[in-house]
Formats: structure tokens, C-alpha cells, sequence
């Protein structure tokens, strides 16, 4: 799709300089505590990293724009966990190690096999027993109890459901017209997205309900040939939402907090108005790395990271940032324009509006512009199931970038 | 068919991408918006714990009177510093107070940036205090003298009022009280109380108190008369007069007889101002008024209200006739009164009042200072000594004559305000030695029942001879 002439040595170069000197910066603000397992750590990541960006072009003959996108988002990221706790940037370290690693494994395994478009029954169980296995074993974290215990290790299970649920509507929407033969085939996949909905929503964990959402309605917008299924599920949507206000005090909440968050800025309103005054105080260049008080926001290092890097980095940073995730984007809404096989196309496209939803919806969360709903920031936020999922999502879209010759029907 | 359908999922694919682009763009406009506008306003919210971090990291500087006694202080107490404030209540309304739970008030306020010795900018401060921790604040001298200052306290105990007491010709404040005041070291213990107490204890009187300036302004009066030359007819003086139907009273109706400026303005005599007022013009006292900073921001140390001269289009008669004897919608601070007399005593020059005179580094050296200042050329020199030598009579055989010093040529007018309460406010402003001032004073007692010159001359007097007495 790209052919030669761009030189991606620049780039890459300027990424490689850009960790360099930012590391060396948070060693030397932490120089009393650093030791070698950091250090080792540290430069493992940057050589990773740059590895891997030679070796994509290597291997790929698909985008080579993406994965270096999301290098420097991780960067970014986790230069200001490691800032604002060593021990947590070291944990963040590995997932990215995991996470690329992962990256290159579903990018293999998504390219070498066949068939994913056939699995609609698959995906819709294991999503079911997933979230049934949160409902049952969840733990509750932070007021929504979407997190479950495997082993030691806590994941969030949402966060491979989003990757499955594209693949749900990617797989009902290739074999569109054998569901419409069915009775009552063309609801299926509405019945099944609501059902996740209705999951998500007793877990009170309204963000991912938002993301699967807009997800589902954009999808169903392009692929929907029955255009009053469109109108009809919009309305539902509109009616539901009015009705979850009045019903479900939790929402409410959210909704007076987005309001006026300084009336309630010793309760409620306190991680929003934290956030509020980090963002202020960092002005267009920010205060310099280490020269802030991000600490002073709760969670900073998950929901609040983009404050965060405001403060310390400044606006400029956090303007980039955004700018980066909507080149990300359009890479990815152009690779699924130029994909033959429709259900690629769809799960690009799924992909694309996944980043972009869920990166608007908590930007837009901690700069109070709409009601915060707690969500990681893909690739910049801490945490590991957030990081390796959508390392995953990432690896298909690389696959989705290519031109395929699969022998089937398109 | 098919090349169809996929051109209408590709349009429908580009729909959705300009969707999400403009969220995505929509953050970054948001994120502008608020960094220009709205930024400013957060930062300040007292939640914001950044704004005490460099506090509790620097020994705030101490605040001396003029001759280097020590007002307030910080002691370390344990890992934080504690403030101390010498005197209790007598500096509540200078100096003010600085608590986290409370706020600041006060110098501690306007000053907070200098005692911190901090600059604005975060990143410079950040790596200030890298390099050198445990920094100290700059000290602030005062021009107040400590002894006039709980003398001039003393003389309104148990009452409601203001002092100011300035040099005239430097702008120098010698002592400014306001009562009822509290005890900001007891802020504490007593902050319900004193939010409570219907008197305001907080607020400033001799800054922030508006008040009716009554005969005491005859003084711009008899600037605007002399300017204009309107004082040659003497008039006739019955004790009361009519204007457009409504009668204006002397004080106690007296009547003075057959008198010209220097009688009228003697016995304080209304129907006379009232009709001179009249015969000058509004757009005339309005002109003479703003010259002497009525309707103007004075600039301060602290935040000055700004007094007020009515100057709308459609004034009436009885409107300026109320204006030229200080009543009706004229309003001043007792501060502004005693800038001018100062400006009387100093041939028709008004300074700037200064409070803080040095910015002192913690190494000693000096790094800022408040200098004399002319702002204003109020009359000219000819006007300045006629009503000079007008309040000069005052004392010596007219109203003020409770301000009488032996030996000691005192300038002065009192002053009798009527004001929605039935209890009239007393006045005296004044300067001396009338030929060459040392000292000007503004005292206004609140709601005192009594006359000027009865109430508030006699304290005048006691400040203006303590003043010439020990300061130098």
C-alpha cells in the first residue's frame, strides 16, 4: 500500500531519541533510588521498541505507520507512570514487553488462519461466559465490579470482549444474508450486543457501555441494509439513556458531578476537580517532568494519566497526544477502505472507532468537557489488560493493513 | 451492483470517520479553550493544594514598623512554620492574617508573593527550591509607627471608626486603625464570632468603609467656589434655605447672619454650600472632585473602594445641593478624606499614600521600595492656601476648635453626617503645623450621635500633638 519512498529511519530515529532523553531525565530525578534491574529494564524497552519498528517493515507489507504511532504512545506513557511511581513504570515495562510481544503473536496467528468470519457462535459464548465469570467472581474495583482474579493476576475481561464483539458483528455482517434467511436472524447480533450491554451495566461500568455502544451504532450505520434497524436501535438508545438517568442513581451522579463538579469538590467532584487544577497549573508547556504535583489527583496513574502528562509535559504534549490517536485513526479507517475482504474491513473499521471512542471518552472525562466515566486510554494508561488487548487489536489491524489472498469469497 | 454497494459503505465509512474526527478535534479545541479562559480562574481555587506547597517549604519574611520593631513573624514549629502576629488586634486590618483554612487577608494577601520571596512563574520556583531548600521570605518595613498606631487605637476603644494619620508631603501612613477589629492570632478560637458579629470586625473601615464625608467636604466645595471666583457676595445666612422645595437645615438650625466663604465655611454653614454649590455648577465640583480622586481607584498597598461624586446627567438642584455639603450620594474612605487634607496641607499636591516602604531581602539588602509620589495636582497653590488658612480659623474660633494646640498652628474641619441611621457620623480631618506639615489626619467616628467637632475633633487633636511629639 505504501511503497518505499517514505523514510521511516526519521521517525523511528527521533522516537529513539525521544525515550532516550526522557529516561535519562527520570533517571537522573530519581537517581537516589535507580538501580540496575531499572536501567536494564529501560534501554530492553527502547531497543525493543526499535526493533521492532525495523523489523515490521521487514516482515509487513501492510502500514508501517501504526505500530510506530503506538510506540510513541506507550512512550509517552510510560515515561510519566515511571515519574510518578518507579515501581508501577517497571510493572508497565513488562505489560508493553508482553504487549508487543503478543502484538507480533496475534499478528501471526490472525494472518495464518482462516475462517474467523464463520465463528459467530464462538464469539457470542465465550463473551457470555466471560462476562457471567465477572458477574459471578468479579471483584469490585473503584465502584465497578469488572475486574476477576485468574491465578494471582487481576484482568479485566471487558477488555478481550471488545476485541470479540468486533469480531461478532464483523462475522454477522459478512454473512449477512445467510442470518437474514434465519427467523428472526437479522436481530441476532442487536439481541447480543444489548445483552453484553445489560452485563457491562450491572457491572457499573458505564464507560465500556459507551464504547460498545457507539462501536455497535457506527458499525450497524455502515453495514445495516435494513435502515429502520438503525433508526429503531438509535431510539432505544435514546429512550434508554433518558430512562438509566432517572432509574439508576450512579448515573445521576456522574451527570451532576459533569455539572458542576466544584459543588461537590470534597466528595464526588474530587478526582475531576484534582484533574482540573493538574491541567491549569501545567499551561501550554508544562511544568517540566517531575516539576508537577500529579500525585495529588487519585488514580492518577489509570483514568488520569492524560492529566498528568498535561501538567508535567503541558497542553502542547496532551494536544499531541490527541492528534496522534486521530492519525491512528485515520490509518485505520483508510485501511479498511482499502481491504477487499469485508470482514477485515469491518474488523479495522471496528478497531479504528475503538481507539477513537474510548480515547475521546476519557479525554473528555478528565477535562470535565463530558461526564467522566472510568476508562484506561489505550496505550498510555497503566494496567495490563488494557495494554496487552489492545496490543492485540493492533496486531490485527497490521493484518487487516495488508492485501490479502485468502481463496474465498470477498 | 456490487461497486455500488461498496462506493455507498465507503461514503458511509468516511461519515463516520468525520465523526470521530471531530470529537477528537472537538478535545483539542475544548483543551485550548479552557488553557486561555478558564485556567487562571481554577489554579486559584484555595482546594488547589499546589498553592501551598511552596508556603510550607519557605519561612515567611516578618513585617516591620518603621523604625524596625517587629509586627509579625514565623517561627518553625515542628515541619511546618507557625505565624505570629506581636500586637494581637492592632494590626489586624494592615497586616491581616495567613491561614490555610481561612485565607489571607490584609498585606499578608497583597504581599504574599514577596514575603514568600516566590516569583509566578511554577517551573522557576520548582527548581528554586531543588537547589536551595528551606528558603527565606522577604521582610516588609512598614511606614506605620508602631507608638502612634496603639495610641491612635486606644483612642477609639470600645467605639466604631477609623484613624488615618500620613505625612502629607511624603504620603507616608503613620497609623491606620479601624474598630471594632479582632485578633488574628486567635482567628482560630474566634472565626464564628467574628464572622457573625453584626459590627464586621473584618472589614477595614478606613479603606473599605464608604461613608457620607458630610461638611468635611465643603473643603472641595470652597476649592471648586475659589477657583471659579465665586466668593466675593456675602450672603445671609437664616439657618435654613429652600431648595426646589425641599428645606435644608444648618446643624441645630443655626443661623449665622450676614457671612462671606471664610464665615460660612467657619461655622460650617449649610444653606450657604448649598446655594454656592448651586451658583458653581455641577460639571465644576464634579471637575474639582475628580482632581481630588473622587470616582478614581487610589492606588495602595491594599485595595482602596472608590469613593464616590454623583455625576449623572439628570441631577437635580436638591441633588447638588446635598452634594456640595457631603451628603446625599457623595461617599468617601476615611483614608481618601485624610489624602485630602494632605493634599491641602501640601500646595494643593495630593501624594500617593505608601503603607509598605521597603522590600527587604533576607540577606538585608534593600530590593524594592514605595518612593513619594505626586498623583494628583489637585488645586493650585493659591487655592490651597486660601482654604488653608480657612481651616486654620476652624480651629482657632469655628467648629474645631476642640483641636486647639498651644503653640501649634492645627488646620482643620469638622464634619457632621447624616446617614440612613438616626445616629449622625462625626468628623474631623486636619493637618499641622499649618505652615509647615508634619502630620495629616482623617478620624471618622461611626454613627457617634454627636458632632465633629464635639466627638471627633478632641481625638484629632490628641493624634495630631502625639504625632508632632514623637515622630521624626
Amino acid at each position: 500500500m505504501l511503497n518505499g519512498k517514505v523514510n521511516y529511519k526519521v521517525p523511528r530515529n527521533l522516537l529513539f531519541m525521544f525515550e532516550l532523553l526522557a529516561l535519562s531525565l527520570m533517571f537522573l530525578y530519581y537517581k537516589d533510588t535507580l538501580n540496575r534491574t531499572t536501567v536494564v529494564y529501560s534501554l530492553t524497552l527502547i531497543l525493543l521498541v526499535y526493533i521492532s519498528n525495523v523489523l515490521l517493515i521487514k516482515i509487513t507489507s501492510g502500514d508501517n505507520y501504526i505500530f510506530l504511532i503506538v510506540t510513541m504512545l506507550v512512550s509517552i506513557g510510560v515515561i510519566m507512570i515511571y515519574r510518578i511511581d518507579p515501581e508501577l513504570g517497571m510493572k508497565q515495562i513488562l505489560w508493553i514487553g508482553f504487549g508487543i510481544i503478543l502484538f507480533f503473536v496475534s499478528y501471526i496467528l490472525f494472518k495464518s488462519t482462516k475462517g474467523w468470519e464463520n465463528w459467530f457462535l464462538i464469539y457470542a459464548m465465550v463473551s457470555v461466559v466471560l462476562f457471567l465469570l465477572t458477574l459471578f467472581l468479579g471483584r469490585n474495583i473503584k465502584g465497578a465490579t469488572n475486574w476477576i482474579n485468574v491465578g494471582g493476576f487481576s484482568f479485566q475481561p471487558s477488555e478481550i470482549i471488545k476485541i470479540l464483539s468486533i469480531f461478532l458483528i464483523a462475522s454477522f455482517y459478512t454473512n449477512y444474508d445467510r442470518f437474514n434467511k434465519l427467523k428472526f436472524g437479522k436481530y441476532y447480533l442487536m439481541g447480543m450486543i444489548y445483552l453484553f450491554v445489560l452485563f457491562l451495566f450491572l457491572q457499573k461500568d458505564l464507560g465500556s457501555v459507551l464504547i460498545f455502544l457507539s462501536v455497535f451504532i457506527a458499525l450497524q450505520y455502515v453495514y445495516e441494509e435494513d435502515r429502520k434497524l438503525v433508526y429503531i436501535n438509535l431510539f432505544i438508545l435514546v429512550i434508554s439513556a433518558i430512562a438509566g438517568y432517572f432509574i439508576f442513581s450512579h448515573v445521576q451522579s456522574r451527570v451532576q458531578t459533569w455539572l458542576n463538579p466544584w459543588k461537590y469538590i470534597d466528595t464526588k467532584g474530587y478526582q475531576i476537580t484534582q484533574s482540573l487544577f493538574a491541567i491549569a497549573e501545567g499551561g501550554f508547556f508544562g511544568t517540566g517532568l517531575g516539576l508537577g504535583y500529579p500525585d495529588f489527583i487519585p488514580e492518577v496513574h489509570t483514568d488520569f494519566i492524560f492529566s498528568a502528562i498535561c501538567e508535567e509535559m503541558g497542553v502542547f504534549t496532551g494536544i499531541g497526544i490527541i492528534m496522534l490517536f486521530l492519525i491512528l485513526v485515520y490509518r485505520g479507517f483508510k485501511i479498511s477502505i482499502n481491504q477487499k475482504y469485508k470482514f477485515y474491513r469491518i474488523v479495522a473499521l471496528g478497531i479504528s472507532i475503538l481507539f477513537g471512542i474510548q480515547s475521546f471518552i476519557i479525554f473528555g472525562g478528565v477535562l470535565n468537557m463530558i461526564p467522566l466515566t472510568g476508562i484506561t486510554i489505550p496505550f498510555v494508561s497503566y494496567g495490563g489488560s488494557s495494554m496487552l488487548s489492545s496490543f492485540i487489536a493492533l496486531g490485527i489491524l497490521q493484518v487487516a493493513s495488508e492485501e490479502l489472498d485468502f481463496d474465498e469469497e470477498q | 451492483m456490487k461497486s455500488n454497494n461498496i462506493n455507498k459503505e465507503i461514503r458511509r465509512i468516511i461519515v463516520v470517520l468525520v465523526l470521530v474526527c471531530i470529537l477528537l478535534v472537538s478535545l483539542v479545541v475544548y483543551l485550548t479553550y479552557f488553557q486561555i479562559f478558564k485556567a487562571e480562574t481554577v489554579k486559584m481555587n484555595s482546594y488547589n493544594k499546589r498553592l501551598w506547597i511552596n508556603e510550607e517549604k519557605v519561612l515567611r519574611g516578618s513585617i516591620l514598623d518603621r523604625n524596625g520593631k517587629i509586627l509579625a513573624y514565623s517561627e518553625k514549629e515542628g515541619e511546618t512554620y507557625k505565624r505570629i502576629y506581636n500586637y494581637g488586634n492592632l494590626y489586624s486590618h494592615i497586616i491581616g492574617y495567613s491561614y490555610r483554612e481561612y485565607g489571607k487577608s490584609g498585606l499578608e494577601l497583597k504581599y504574599n508573593n514577596e514575603l514568600l520571596n516566590i516569583s509566578k512563574s511554577a517551573t522557576l520556583n520548582e527548581l528554586r527550591n531543588i537547589v536551595l531548600p528551606n528558603t527565606e521570605g522577604n521582610t516588609l518595613k512598614l511606614t506605620i509607627d508602631h507608638h502612634l498606631q496603639e495610641y491612635s487605637r486606644n483612642l477609639l476603644k470600645d467605639k466604631k471608626g477609623a484613624i488615618v494619620a500620613m505625612n502629607p508631603t511624603t504620603g507616608e501612613i503613620y497609623a491606620m486603625v479601624s474598630m471594632p477589629d479582632f485578633n488574628p492570632s486567635k482567628l482560630k478560637e474566634d472565626w464564628s464570632n467574628i464572622v457573625e458579629d453584626e459590627n464586621s470586625p473584618l472589614l477595614n473601615r478606613a479603606i473599605s468603609g464608604l461613608y457620607q464625608p458630610g461638611s468635611t467636604f465643603k473643603v472641595i466645595t470652597s476649592v471648586a467656589a475659589i477657583e471659579s471666583g465665586k466668593v466675593g457676595k456675602s450672603y445671609d445666612c437664616s439657618g435654613s434655605t429652600v431648595i426646589d422645595g425641599y428645606v435644608l437645615n444648618d446643624y441645630n438650625k443655626t443661623s449665622h447672619g450676614k457671612i462671606d466663604l471664610t464665615g460660612a465655611f467657619i461655622n460650617s454653614c449649610n444653606p450657604y454650600f448649598a446655594e454656592k454649590g448651586i451658583e458653581v455648577g455641577i460639571d465644576k465640583l464634579e471637575e474639582v472632585a475628580q482632581k481630588f480622586y473622587m470616582n478614581k481607584s487610589i492606588p495602595f498597598d491594599l485595595t482602596v473602594k472608590k469613593s464616590s461624586f454623583p455625576n449623572r446627567s439628570n441631577l437635580g438642584k436638591t441633588d447638588i445641593a446635598a452634594a456640595s455639603i457631603g451628603q446625599g450620594e457623595v461617599l468617601v474612605t476615611p483614608l481618601h478624606m485624610a489624602m485630602i487634607a494632605s493634599a491641602i496641607a501640601n500646595k494643593g499636591e495630593m501624594v500617593k499614600p505608601i503603607l509598605v516602604k521597603e522590600i527587604i531581602s533576607p540577606e538585608g539588602r534593600v530590593i524594592d521600595f514605595n518612593g513619594t509620589e505626586v498623583i494628583s495636582q489637585a488645586t493650585d497653590l493659591f487655592t490651597a492656601n486660601e482654604v488653608k488658612n480657612m481651616m486654620v480659623e476652624v480651629v482657632q474660633r469655628g467648629t474645631g476648635k476642640n483641636a486647639r494646640i498651644n503653640g501649634v498652628k492645627v488646620a482643620g474641619k469638622t464634619g457632621t453626617a447624616q446617614n440612613p441611621s438616626d445616629k449622625d457620623h462625626a468628623w474631623f480631618i486636619g493637618f499641622a503645623p499649618a505652615d509647615n506639615p508634619k502630620i495629616a489626619i482623617a478620624v471618622i467616628l461611626e454613627q457617634e450621635g454627636s458632632s465633629g467637632g464635639t466627638a471627633a475633633a478632641p481625638i484629632g487633636r490628641k493624634i495630631i500633638l502625639e504625632a508632632l511629639n514623637t515622630i521624626n
